[in-house]
């Protein structure tokens, strides 16, 4: 095979998935990943880096919109991201020291567990918080957001803080070792754990995002293991695909669409799994 | 107002960051500046696990890739080192509207990435 189709065959399949993922409601580094490691030949350590840096990048063309929309809040997401970025520089030196077979078990199974998370977990538009915890009050983590569908502000507090602090040391954890940006974790930990309103949980997630991934992209760059030769077109394909999808999200039922990212994901986990058992 | 000023300079960074990529992946892919690998040899070692990768071609590790700039295949790490430092920059920049708490937060978090980044 020529090497100039490499690059166009990421391409094409990255326009596909950014599609897919906006439709889905997930990010494109949590298909990327175990696709691309699946069917493709690049050893994991690229494309784990490859995975990081098109979720950073997503994150960070996002945030700027949603901060000043007021749909993410900086108080919110500081204390969280600083763990996060803590740990995932953690699991990102973990994944390129671990043998590539341990890795791929490990990266099957979190897979698998991602498709359980999106299947099983439920959320909720507007959570009660009957009583705020202290650790969250005195750290700010409460106040108003303007909701334009209900076109009335919303005020917000959370509970649950200091649990809150461990899910996101473990959402760091494995957001640096396996490359796969960590909506599918931060935005149940922010509703559903601590009660944050979804709109600002899915705001405040990519923002949390974009600086848990910063800190473990710079792991990755420093070890030698970014490709741009993988990343660069595989993060345009992304891009542009979530464009398109943004687009179609009128028009085609995104239940459908989730149930093929579900089926994807169990294929893609199970290969990954299989893979690292060597069978 | 910090949600204002972060959003602001983000902004400009993704964009500088972007166009940075797409123009340094073009001079890279159309072979206008020689890469360190040779898309040809590429190929063949992109199966390797990354610190054989390094071992095998000789490539640079932390921040050394900035003497490499004339090759191609670097070059596209400028973009890439933007998405991962414009972070660091927004953090500094809202540090004097924060309140001291968060501040300190703020200054902690830069210590980290910073920490990352020289790692």
């Amino acid at each position: 095979m020529e090497w100039w189709l490499w690059p166009i065959a990421l391409f094409a399949i990255t326009f596909a998935m950014g599609i897919v993922a906006v439709l889905a409601g997930v990010g494109g580094g949590v298909l990327f990943v175990p696709i691309v490691s699946a069917f493709f030949p690049f050893h994991l350590d690229f494309v784990r880096a490859a995975g990081l840096l098109i979720a950073l990048t997503s994150a960070l063309s996002a945030a700027p919109s949603l901060l000043a929309n007021g749909l993410a809040s900086l108080r919110l997401a500081m204390p969280l991201a600083l763990i996060g970025s803590v740990t995932s520089v953690i699991g990102a030196l973990l994944g390129l020291a671990l043998p590539t077979g341990i890795v791929q078990i490990a990266l099957g199974l979190t897979i698998l567990g991602i498709a359980l998370i999106m299947w099983r977990a439920g959320r909720t538009e507007h959570p009660a918080v009957p009583h705020p915890d202290a650790l969250g009050a005195a750290l700010g983590m409460h106040g108003v957001y303007h909701d334009p569908a209900l076109a009335r502000d919303v005020s917000w507090r959370v509970h649950r803080t200091p649990a809150a602090f461990f899910a996101f040391a473990g959402i760091g954890v494995l957001a640096g070792m396996f490359g796969l940006g960590a909506g599918w974790a931060n935005v149940p930990a922010l509703n559903l754990l601590m009660g944050v309103p979804l709109k600002l949980a899915v705001g405040t997630s990519g923002f949390i995002l974009s600086v848990v991934d910063t800190s473990a992209a710079w792991i990755y760059l420093n070890r030698g293991a970014v490709l741009p030769m993988i990343v660069v077109p595989s993060l345009i394909g992304v891009m542009l695909g979530a464009k398109v999808g943004a687009r179609l999200l009128r028009v085609v039922s995104s239940s459908v669409i989730r149930q093929v990212v579900l089926a994807v994901l169990l294929v893609a986990g199970s290969r990954a799994l299989l893979k690292g058992l060597g069978i | 107002m910090e949600h204002a000023i972060y959003a602001r300079w983000l902004d400009i960074g993704t964009r500088i960051g972007a166009a940075l990529l797409v123009a340094s992946f073009a001079i890279y892919v159309f072979g206008w500046l020689e890469p360190h690998v040779s898309h040809a040899d590429l190929m063949q070692l992109w199966t390797l696990p990354a610190d054989h990768y390094v071992a095998a071609t000789g490539a640079p590790t932390g921040w050394a890739w900035l003497q490499h700039l004339h090759k191609g295949d670097y070059l596209n790490f400028l973009g890439v080192a933007v998405f991962t430092t414009i972070t660091i920059v927004c953090y500094a920049r809202i540090v004097p509207a924060l309140p001291r708490l968060h501040a300190a937060l703020a200054l902690i978090q830069i210590a980290v990435l910073l920490a990352a980044a020289l790692s």
